[in-house]
């Protein structure tokens, strides 16, 4: 069911109806339970189609279960190995392409999400974080809840059982504008601007990928265009989306995690990441990165090193989170790409504070120049990097590479990353401005920003009649 | 819950207070033109529909009359090189419309002809005479032709404008329609606001491309392509392109060919004219083209299958070929677009116009002649039936 079809707006009114029928607990379980199962459904031409992946949950409760049952490393091990040899053997990642596929298609969305749920309930089960008995229902109803189905955000089970079936956010007039203005906020990003970024990507990325007369320049620069393009399509799409379920959310008592804090103001690379996908940063952070560094610490234990084995850490955190993104060799190169990103930039952070001392390289990291220019090269590595999402395939890649050369590659990260620092320079000086301005009350009478959502939504049905390809999410791939 | 119904009653209304505005702006900026007759949908550009394909979609229930209807399927070349307004003033008995579509296939011209039968009778449709105008680059199957990014593969513009309004649904078997063919008035009527913020957008963008470029858009204007002659690059440069787009190396596609056969089979046998033109190219264009002998063969084969049924004609244009005459390597400059429409016109003149009252169908008003028939109307046969 897209997000975008006239059934997912019948779905939604249907499931918001019934869910507020009644405020006993049970009865509004039954019918989260049923919209995942419903939402589900509509994914599937055929009952087999959804078999592997209830093996998958079933494989999934057994851990936990067995968990409960003896909280020992042993069990643990054999558990996550299990689900992770069970993950990869359903992605189909093409180097294990090896171990074999079942015989018909099946339903791979929402996989790596429920992955992620699964193995942060086993391990907090045994390391004691997590005492609360899950029942197979509240299981369905956390690793399969329609909100966050498709491209998460990815919860904490804590965090969802506090609010299953129960109204955790207090609903009134006003929470339920935000609400609808943000569900009609995350349409227009998607709608609007995702979806026409992802059509100029669509037109010129083909100059790009096929051999063409461009001279180098022209080439560097359609380069750097069809790469930002895409990033502007990621990142619209991607928080589009969310915005969307936040606000569905809300409607259904729940509050969602969010998964973007501006990204585009980040000053480094590791900063990037916490206010890019925020809930998976997280949990890379709370289930690799911190075991990890503990592991690494343990075996070395020179506090000399500490931060050495944190970029060490770093690197291998965010080389999984890569490869994560994909199935293809490229995620590998996307892998190793954003550990070098993160580990550089850990690298640069301890040389600077040993070289200048803590209190001088915090003055630097606050001058105006040093923070434009940190958020353009932070920005265009990220844009750089992400050519192995819209190039996934290894010949493809490499040839546009090859005809890129380094000098091209080193020549469009310099483009972007001065673009981009110029832009975000100008634009915080004009919403300053407009701050001064102070603009907030005329949106404040219920006319006006009910004509205001209005105008939102006439826009987005005339943006999707004009450009008629409906989108879909990016993410849902990943 | 009560929040949520008053929210979202209040957005509904906020939202319709928009969409009457807009509808109401669009009535008085483009005031609905008569419900029938002849409308010229080459010039969808100056109108509330923006393009061929979504004017024909959208505009097709003008061809909903009793009146004897000539109407013009094909490419671009057809399109340009039959001028509506020139071929209509050369001929009372019909009225005129020119429904090619820019990059059409044959299978696009048959969804063409289709769209117009959904919103006639058959006693309606017993008026049509077909112009067919047909040159082997329409040859170029579906998958092949329609493969951009921002459609479905093997999706023509007909296909894109059935969906853009849920009008039709895209099903596995292709398009069924949600909205039935009779209640298109009333559809177009409710996507009023919708088409005004487009024309507005695409106002807009061409606004944006006047001031960057010194132009509205990068389309050559008629004046520009009378003074164009393309050189040996030019010609190489074109010969190149229709082998990339025509998917095969030295032949049409026979499943095209099969496509246009089955269609004029089936107007022929509904008791439809058809008017099959092999439109003229440049000679060069024609001698250097590998694909040209196979159309010549698949021509032949059609004419010999078709040519003496009384209600097909296949004028022969094949003089029509000096190199300096055509802009580019297919579309007629407009001093040969007007020899083009005139001798069209003449030959629909003795073909529709002239047949035996008995054979010929019946027209009970000619809005774009002074004539006027008081004879009782009847369903009509065609010659020879």
């Amino acid at each position: 069911m897209s997000l975008t079809s006239p059934l997912f707006f019948a779905f939604l009114a249907a499931v918001v109806i019934a869910f507020h029928i009644s405020e006993s607990v049970p009865y509004r379980r039954f019918v989260l339970g049923a919209a995942n199962a419903i939402f589900m459904a509509s994914y599937l031409s055929d009952v087999t189609q959804v078999l592997p992946l209830l093996a998958f949950l079933g494989l999934g409760y057994a851990s936990i279960y067995a968990l409960y049952r003896r909280q020992s490393p042993l069990v643990l091990t054999a558990g996550v190995v299990a689900i992770l040899c069970c993950y990869v053997f359903l992605k189909r990642f093409s180097f294990f392409e090896g171990l074999g596929q079942l015989p018909f298609p099946y339903l791979t969305i929402g996989l790596s999400y429920i992955l992620f749920r699964i193995l942060h309930m086993m391990v907090d089960v045994r390391s004691g974080d997590l005492t609360e008995r899950i029942g197979p229902l509240a299981f369905f109803r956390f690793t399969c809840n329609f909100l966050c189905f498709v491209s998460g955000p990815i919860q904490r089970y804590q965090d969802f059982s506090a609010m299953d079936g129960k109204a955790a956010v207090q609903i009134d007039a006003s929470v339920v504008y935000a609400a609808f203005s943000r569900i009609a906020t995350g349409y227009v990003k998607f709608v609007i601007i995702a979806a026409t970024a992802d059509y100029a990507f669509t037109f010129v990325s083909p100059h790009l990928l096929q051999p063409s007369g461009y001279s180098f320049l022209k080439l560097c620069a359609v380069y750097a265009t069809v790469a930002s393009l895409y990033t502007v399509y990621l990142y619209f799409n991607f928080s589009g989306y969310m915005d969307i379920v936040i606000g569905i959310g809300t409607l259904l008592g729940q509050t969602l995690p969010e998964n973007f804090d501006r990204p585009f103001s980040a000053r480094s690379f590791l900063e990037f990441w916490q206010r890019w996908h925020m809930t998976l940063s997280q949990w890379f952070k709370f289930y690799l990165f911190n075991p990890l560094l503990m592991v690494l610490m343990t075996w070395l234990p020179t506090p000399a090193l500490t931060s050495y084995l944190g970029v060490l850490a770093f690197f291998i955190t965010f080389g999984v989170m890569g490869i994560w993104h994909g199935t293809t060799a490229v995620f590998v190169i996307y892998g190793l790409l954003m550990g070098a990103g993160a580990s550089i930039n850990k690298l640069w952070q301890v040389a600077c504070t040993e070289r200048l001392g803590k209190k001088r390289y915090r003055a630097l990291t606050e001058s105006a120049a040093y923070i434009y220019s940190a958020r353009g090269l932070t920005v265009a590595y990220f844009v750089l990097a992400l050519t192995c999402l819209w190039v996934p395939e290894l010949p493809q890649f490499t040839a546009l590479l090859a005809r890129l050369g380094i000098a091209g590659v080193a020549t469009t990260f310099v483009v972007v990353a001065v673009a981009f620092g110029i832009a975000a320079l100008i634009l915080d000086v004009v919403q300053a401005r407009l701050r001064i301005l102070d603009l907030s009350g005329i949106k404040g009478g219920v006319i006006t920003r009910n004509l205001h959502l209005a105008g939102k939504m006439m826009a987005i049905v005339a943006v999707a009649t004009l450009l008629h390809k409906a989108p879909d999410f990016v993410y849902k791939a990943f | 819950m009560k929040y949520i119904l008053r929210q979202s009653a209040l957005t509904l209304l906020s939202f319709a207070f928009l969409y009457v505005l807009l509808a109401g702006a669009s009535f008085l900026v483009f005031p609905d033109p008569s419900s029938a007759g002849p409308r010229d949908f080459q010039a969808a550009e100056r109108t509330l529909y923006m393009t061929v394909p979504k004017y024909v979609f959208l505009g097709r229930s003008v061809l909903a009359d009793p009146d004897r209807k000539i109407i013009l399927v094909g490419a671009s070349n057809t399109g340009v090189g039959f001028r509506q307004k020139l071929v209509q003033s050369k001929l009372g008995c019909a009225n005129v419309s020119n429904l090619a579509m820019g990059g059409a296939n044959i299978s696009e011209v048959k969804q063409v002809i289709n769209l117009v039968h959904e919103v006639q009778t058959d006693r309606e449709r017993q008026q049509n005479t077909f112009v067919i105008g047909i040159w082997f680059g329409m040859f170029v199957d579906s998958d092949v032709h329609f493969s951009d990014g921002d459609r479905h593969r093997g999706e023509t513009d007909v296909d894109i404008e059935r969906y853009r309004y849920g009008f039709y649904r895209r099903t596995p078997d292709g398009p069924v329609a949600v909205l039935p063919p009779q209640w298109l008035d009333a559809g177009v009527m409710a996507i009023r606001p919708f088409l005004l913020i487009e024309k507005v957008a695409r106002e807009a963008r061409a606004g944006v491309n006047l001031l960057l470029t010194g132009r509205v858009s990068a389309q050559r204007t008629d004046d520009e392509r009378e003074s164009v002659v393309m050189s040996d690059a030019d010609k190489q440069k074109a010969l190149a392109y229709w082998k990339e787009s025509m998917g095969r190396t030295n032949d049409i596609s026979p499943a095209q060919v099969d496509v246009l056969k089955q269609t004029i089979q089936a107007l022929l046998s509904s008791g439809e004219n058809v008017v099959l033109v092999d439109l003229p190219i440049p000679a060069w264009h024609r001698d250097a083209s590998p694909y040209e002998p196979s159309y010549r063969l698949a021509l032949k084969d059609l004419l010999r299958e078709f040519g003496d049924q009384p209600n097909f004609l296949s004028p022969n244009m094949a003089d029509l070929d000096n190199d300096v005459d055509y802009s580019d390597e297919v579309h007629a400059k407009r001093h040969l677009a007007d020899v083009w429409s005139i001798r069209l016109a003449n030959t629909l003149d003795s073909f529709v116009c002239r047949q035996k009252p008995d054979n010929a169908p019946r027209v009970t008003t000619l809005r774009s002649s002074e004539l006027m028939t008081n004879e009782p109307q009847r369903v009509s046969t065609v010659a020879g039936n």
